[in-house]
């Protein structure tokens, strides 16, 4: 009985990463409506960012996490800018925005490949700083515990950004509607523009306690990208609650499928989930 | 003075003409109507004046300034356009106040984070709902608004466009494409009070409008188009009188 707390425990911690890189894919795809998966490229940006000042550099815990947020989000802002933005203009397909972000994913998994090399690596420090706390019969680490309430605090911040400011309201003019928010005078381009960067510093933070926890390999952005966007699909694509619930039932179902099964089931089941989603339930759980 | 001019103005869909070289003038401060037959093209008109479609060959120009070729959608707001559509588009899953509100919305990304609308706003939204009588509504989603509902939604949204305190984008010349169709006459009568107000207030309207009656009311000027040709012009009474004019109607 007593692994049952601890297969909450992982579960939780599961599901709040699935749920950074959903909230994040989530903002994106509803203020565009594309599939971004150059998305998950991001989490590698991040990552890699915080192995370089941090363990390389030797700088400073948070200041290096602050700029390697900012820098994933630059990128993904640059991305939008140079690529996106364009194909925006000549009114490409959604096929097209497909390849491309698929494209930019491989390249930039194998620009930090080339500088980094395919090792893994983990940014925590040997074991001594992480405390371990039990709760309620389950064991987490500080890292964990950190994954979590990122988790939370990313979904509130987002939502009072949606809910509250000038800014989310312009956002969702543009989700709902980009051709009448030009229309009305939104700059979409320069709101699209800070969807990417807010998007992609949200990757880039999943990337960093990523590394933190289990380690960073640059092929991961495509891993984490899959389950982000399951969760994605199954919590109801573009709500950002919806996200949320979905990365955790997603997070859930893998770690009790594993503890049933083996690990190798993992990520079938995510996939099996996905499936009965989308056979039975296809606008997921909040249906929008 | 014209507000906005159209030179030898093409548009083209797959090799169907839907404006066929057409040169037309919307004169400043006055109401402009826009009549012809179903597929004549008129909307598709005040789609390229709003420079939501490209035209395929042509010139326009906007209050005497020099001649372009075409307009960008994300421009149209600086040039003072504004429009309402034949099918409604709304912020359908935003509240009929933040319909409204993300008109005046701060362009700057920072101000916009953390800065709160002003009791101006405040005051202009209010204003434009209580004039088409939507203010109760203010908390309902446009989605769930009634067919009449939602088209006066989008004419106060197209009045919050003026006096809007960014980037001076104080709206002069509005395109309306059939407000009026479908609609109750009480709803009716608010309309037309709009669009007389907005002429009074020396804005330039483009009215698109099958109701004859309502063309004769409002307009100053009319326009027939016919297979995205000008077919006539003048003053709404003579035009309307006039043989081929009611033979493009009738002859359909
Ligand atoms: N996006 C489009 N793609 C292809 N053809 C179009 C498009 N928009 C309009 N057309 C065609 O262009 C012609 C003009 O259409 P338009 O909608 O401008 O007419 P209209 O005068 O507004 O008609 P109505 O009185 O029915 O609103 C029609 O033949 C229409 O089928
Ligand atoms: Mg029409």
């Amino acid at each position: 009985m007593g692994i049952i707390p601890q297969i909450i425990a992982n579960s939780i911690i599961a599901g709040a990463i699935y749920a950074l890189i959903a909230l994040g894919f989530n903002l994106i795809y509803r203020t565009t409506k594309f599939f971004n998966l150059a998305h998950g490229a991001l989490t590698v940006v991040g990552g890699y960012a915080m192995f370089f000042l941090y363990k390389e550099l030797g700088w400073n815990v948070y200041a290096s996490a602050v700029l390697a947020i900012v820098f994933a989000g630059f990128v993904g802002y640059i991305l939008d800018k140079a690529i996106f933005r364009q194909l925006r203009l000549r009114k490409a397909s959604q096929m097209v925005f497909l390849v491309a972000s698929l494209g930019l994913l491989t390249v930039i998994q194998a620009i930090i490949a080339i500088l980094f090399t395919s090792q893994f690596q983990t940014l925590a420090n040997n074991s001594t700083e992480s405390r371990v706390y039990t709760i309620a019969g389950g064991i987490i680490t500080q890292t964990q515990a950190i994954i979590l309430i990122c988790g939370i605090v990313v979904l509130a911040l987002l939502t009072l950004m949606l809910k509250k400011t000038m800014f989310g309201r312009a956002v969702n003019a543009v989700s709902d509607d980009e051709e009448v928010s030009k229309m009305v005078g939104i700059h979409t381009d320069k709101i699209i523009g800070w969807v990417f960067f807010i998007g992609s510093a949200i990757a880039g933070l999943s990337g960093i306690l990523v590394g933190f926890d289990t380690g960073l390999e640059p092929t991961m952005g495509m891993h984490l990208l899959l389950k982000g966007v399951i969760a994605a699909i199954i919590g109801g694509v573009g709500t950002m609650h919806g996200a949320f619930a979905g990365a955790f039932l997603l997070g859930f179902a893998e770690n009790f499928g594993v503890w049933q099964f083996s690990g190798e089931w993992k990520d079938a089941i995510a996939f099996i989930i996905l499936i009965i989603f989308l056979l039975f339930r296809p606008q997921g759980i909040f249906k929008k | 003075m014209d507000a906005i001019r159209t030179k030898e103005l093409h548009k083209h869909f797959s090799g169907v003409a839907a404006i066929d070289g057409l040169s037309v003038a919307f004169e400043q401060g006055k109401v402009t109507g826009v009549v012809g037959p179903n597929g004549s093209g008129k909307t598709t008109l005040v789609n390229v004046l709003s420079g939501m479609l490209p035209p395929t060959a042509g010139v326009m120009v906007i209050g005497g300034e020099r001649e372009m070729k075409g307009l960008r959608a994300s421009d149209t707001a600086y040039h003072g356009i504004t429009r309402t559509f034949q099918e409604v588009r709304l912020f359908e899953q935003m509240t009929v106040l933040d319909n409204i509100l993300v008109v005046l919305t701060e362009r700057s990304v920072w101000g916009s984070l953390f800065e709160r609308h002003n009791a101006g706003h405040m005051k202009k939204v209010e204003t434009v709902l209580t004039r088409v009588g939507l203010w109760e509504k203010r908390s309902q989603l446009a989605h769930n608004l009634s067919y009449g509902q939602r088209k006066l939604l989008e004419i106060a949204r197209v009045l919050a466009m003026t006096h809007s305190d960014h980037i001076g984008q104080d709206a002069s010349i509005f395109l309306f494409d059939e407000p009026f169709a479908g609609l109750f006459p009480e709803m009716i009568k608010v309309i037309v009070s709009v669009i007389k107000e907005l002429k009074e207030a020396g804005k330039t309207v483009i009215l698109i409008e099958h109701n004859m009656n309502l063309i004769r009311e409002l307009c100053d000027h009319l326009i027939v188009m016919d297979s995205g040709k000008l077919l006539a012009e003048g003053k709404p009474d003579h035009v309307l009188a006039k043989r081929e004019v009611i033979e493009a109607y009738l002859g359909e």
